[in-house]
C-alpha cells in the first residue's frame, strides 16, 4: 500500500474531527512555540550582552579596590588600603603586557550654567581614557596629557549633557560650574546610548586628580588596563596581581576582572537561563505529546468497527498501525509547524518593541522543534496505534 | 486447479475460553465448497454458523483442523498474508453494511483496492462502474447516511466485488433490511451468482435458501443438514 494513501487516510479522520484536531495540537503549539520564542530572545540577549561587554573596549583588565571575591577561611579584611595613582604609576612601569592604562575616579555631582543644572555621572581620569574605553571625542577634543598633568580645571561633556545645558549653541570654551568649581568645556563625546545600564551621554570627563581634589579623594575607583593582546590577558593579570600585592604589604585587597571573565559570566548565566526556560518549554511539549496519545486512545476506541471493516477487507496490522501513528505525526507536526511560526512571529514582535536587542530565530532551533514535534507524535503514536493494530477484527466489527 | 476444491476444510474445530469454562463451537466440520456455488449458512442462534463464516473468510483461525484455500493451507499463514487473502480472495457484506461515514459512497466501494495498492484515480473508476452493476450510478459522491439500507446495502456488495474476489461472504445481508428491500437484495445475490460469483451466505431468513443452490444446517456446531436445490441448480 502506498505511504501516500496512509497520509491520505490519517487527513480525513483529522479533517472529520476538526475542533478536537486543533485542540489536540494546542499542547504541541504552546511548547513549540514557547521554546522557539524563548531560545530565540535568549540568544538574542547573550548577542546583545556579547556586542554591549565588547563595546567598552578590548582585552580590558579592571582593577577595583576591595577583596570581593571570598578567598578561603581565616581571611579577615584588614583595612582595604586605597588604590592610588600612584600604584598606576608602578603598574606603567612593571606591568610590561599591559599596553595601555587610565585611572578612574566616579562621582556624582550638579553642573550648572547660568540657572540650568544637572546632576551628572563625573568621570576623573586621563588621556588614555578614550583609547582605553573605546568612547570618542566628537566636536572639539579630549582631556590632553598637559590637561591631566596640570590638573586643570577642564572638562569634556556627553551628548545629553551638552543638550540639556546648551541646548543648539556651541559650548566649546564655555564655563559650566560643577559643584562650586568653574570648568571650561573643550570637547563633547560621540553619542553613545545606554551601555550596560549606564548612560554614558550623561556623564563629564575631567582631569583625575582635579576629580580627586574637588570630590576630597586620594584613592581611585578602578583603574582600567589594556592587556597588548588577548592571550596575553591572563599573563596580564598575574602581572598586575604581583605588582600590587607587592605595594600593598603582601595583601590582596583588590579584585581583578578581566572583560572576558565578565563577558563568560554573563554568557553562562544566559545560557542556563535560556536553557531552562527552554526545558520547561520542553515540558509543555511533552504533555502536549500526552494530549496527543489521549486523544487518539479515544479515537481508537471510537473507530473500533472502522478498523475491524479495514482488517476485514484486507488491511493488515502494519497498515493499521501506520495509520494511527501518521495520525499522530500529522497532528504534531502540524502543531509544531503552527507553533514555529506563532514562536517566530512572537520573537520578531518582541525585537520590534525592544529593537537594540539583536533576536534572530536560528535555524537549529526550528529544526530541533521539528524533530522534536516529530518524535513526540511518533513516540506518544505508538501505544494508541499498536492498541489499534492488535485488535480482533470480528469483536473490532461486533463493537457497538 | 479445476480438481482441487475452492475451500476445502477437514475436521475444523474452534472453542473459545470463557474463564474457566471451554466452550466448543465448532465441532470437527469438514466441508468443501466449489466454485460458483450460492450456499446459504443456515441454522439457530448459537448453532456456530457466524463462526464458520468468520473462519472461512480468514477473519478468525480454527482451534484445530485443516483449512485448504485452492489447495494451499492456511493455517499457518502470517497476519500479513491472511491480510492479503481476504483482500483479494474474499469479500465481505455484513448485517450492518459497515460504511465510512465520512467518505463518499464510491470511495467507500474503493476502499479494498486501497489496501491492494491499485492507483487512487482507478480504483474510483472501478468503484463507479460496480456502483453502476449495483443500480447507484446517481449516488457515487454522496455520503453513506443520506442513502437508504437497502442502498446501503447495495454500496457494500459492491465493495465486496471491488477486487473481483472468489468468494463473497455475506453475514445476514437482509436482517436489518424490510422485506421488500431484503428482497431485492436477494434478487441481487441471485444476478451475481448467475454472473459467476461464488456466495456463501449466513442467513435467516428463507427466502435466501429458497434461492441457494446449497442449503448447509448447522445445530450446535456440527453440520446437520447438507442439501441441494434443485429448483435453482
Amino acid at each position: 500500500m502506498n505511504p501516500y494513501e496512509h497520509l491520505r487516510i490519517a487527513m480525513a479522520a483529522l479533517a472529520a474531527n476538526k475542533v478536537r484536531s486543533f485542540l489536540t495540537m494546542l499542547g504541541v503549539i504552546i511548547g513549540v512555540a514557547s521554546v522557539i520564542m524563548l531560545v530565540a530572545i535568549g540568544e538574542g540577549a547573550k548577542t546583545y550582552i556579547r556586542q554591549e561587554l565588547m563595546g567598552i573596549g578590548t582585552n580590558l583588565l579592571i582593577v577595583v579596590p576591595g577583596k570581593t571575591e571570598t578567598s578561603g577561611m581565616g581571611h579577615m579584611p584588614s583595612g582595604v588600603q586605597k588604590l592610588t595613582l600612584a600604584d598606576m604609576r608602578a603598574l606603567e612601569k612593571r606591568a610590561t603586557l599591559v599596553s595601555a592604562m587610565t585611572p578612574v575616579v566616579v562621582s556624582n555631582a550638579p553642573v550648572k550654567l547660568g540657572n540650568r543644572l544637572r546632576n551628572v555621572q563625573v568621570i576623573g581620569t586621563d588621556q588614555n581614557f578614550e583609547a582605553v574605553r573605546n568612547l570618542h571625542v566628537e566636536i572639539g577634543s579630549f582631556l590632553s596629557k598637559a590637561d591631566v598633568d596640570a590638573s586643570r580645571r577642564v572638562m569634556v561633556i556627553g551628548r545629553t549633557v551638552k543638550k540639556e545645558l546648551f541646548g543648539e549653541s556651541n559650548p566649546l570654551g564655555r564655563t559650566v560650574k560643577l559643584g562650586e568649581t568653574k570648568f571650561r568645556v573643550i570637547g563633547i563625546m560621540e553619542k553613545k546610548g545606554m551601555t550596560l545600564g549606564q548612560d554614558i551621554d550623561d556623564h563629564v570627563f575631567i582631569p583625575v586628580e582635579t576629580a580627586q581634589e574637588i570630590f576630597d579623594q586620594d584613592g581611585l575607583t578602578n583603574i582600567l588596563a589594556q592587556a597588548i593582546n588577548d592571550s596575553a590577558i591572563d599573563r596580564a593579570k598575574q602581572q598586575i596581581r604581583q605588582v600590587l600585592i607587592e605595594r600593598h604589604a603582601g595583601e590582596e585587597d583588590f579584585t581583578l576582572v578581566s572583560q572576558q571573565a565578565m563577558l563568560f559570566t554573563m554568557q553562562t548565566i544566559l545560557g542556563t537561563f535560556t536553557y531552562v526556560l527552554g526545558g520547561i518549554a520542553s515540558i509543555s511539549l511533552l504533555v502536549g505529546g500526552i494530549g496527543i496519545m489521549n486523544i487518539m486512545l479515544v479515537s481508537v476506541r471510537e473507530r473500533t468497527r472502522e478498523i475491524g471493516l479495514r482488517k476485514a477487507i484486507g488491511a493488515a496490522r502494519r497498515d493499521i498501525l501506520l495509520q494511527f501513528i501518521i495520525e499522530s505525526v500529522v497532528l504534531s507536526m502540524v502543531g509544531g509547524l503552527i507553533g514555529i511560526v506563532i514562536g517566530a512571529g512572537v520573537a520578531y514582535g518582541a525585537k520590534a518593541v525592544f529593537p537594540v536587542i539583536p533576536i534572530d530565530v536560528s535555524t537549529w532551533s526550528v529544526l530541533t522543534a521539528f524533530i522534536f514535534a516529530f518524535m513526540v507524535g511518533a513516540f506518544f503514536g505508538i501505544y494508541p496505534a499498536s492498541k489499534a493494530a492488535r485488535l480482533n477484527p470480528i469483536e473490532a466489527l461486533r463493537y457497538e | 486447479m479445476t480438481d482441487t476444491p475452492l475451500i476445502e476444510l477437514r475436521d475444523v474445530r474452534k472453542a473459545f475460553v470463557t474463564g474457566a469454562v471451554r466452550y466448543e463451537v465448532l465441532k470437527g466440520i469438514s466441508l468443501t465448497l466449489d466454485r460458483g456455488d450460492y450456499i446459504a449458512l443456515m441454522g439457530p442462534s448459537g448453532s456456530g454458523k457466524s463462526t464458520l463464516l468468520n473462519i472461512l473468510g480468514c477473519l478468525d483461525m480454527p482451534s484445530s483442523g485443516h483449512y485448504h484455500l485452492e489447495g494451499r493451507e492456511i493455517v499457518s499463514l502470517s497476519d500479513a498474508e491472511l491480510a492479503r487473502l481476504r483482500n483479494q480472495f474474499f469479500g465481505f457484506v455484513f448485517q450492518s453494511f459497515n460504511l465510512l461515514g465520512r467518505y463518499s459512497v464510491e470511495e467507500n466501494v474503493a476502499l479494498p483496492m486501497v489496501y491492494r495498492g491499485v492507483a487512487r484515480r482507478e480504483g474510483l473508476r472501478r468503484a463507479r462502474e460496480l456502483l453502476t452493476r449495483v443500480g447507484l450510478k446517481d449516488f457515487t459522491k454522496h455520503i453513506p447516511s443520506e442513502l437508504s439500507g437497502g442502498m446501503q446495502q447495495r454500496v457494500a456488495i459492491a465493495r465486496a466485488l471491488v477486487n473481483e474476489p472468489k468468494i463473497v461472504f455475506a453475514d445476514e445481508p437482509t436482517g436489518n433490511l424490510d422485506s421488500k428491500t431484503g428482497q431485492e437484495i436477494i434478487g441481487l445475490f441471485g444476478e451475481l451468482n448467475a454472473e459467476g460469483t461464488t456466495l456463501v451466505v449466513v442467513t435467516h431468513d428463507p427466502r435466501v435458501a429458497e434461492h441457494a443452490r446449497r442449503v448447509l444446517t448447522l445445530t450446535d456446531g456440527a453440520i446437520m443438514a447438507d442439501r441441494r436445490n434443485q429448483a435453482v441448480a
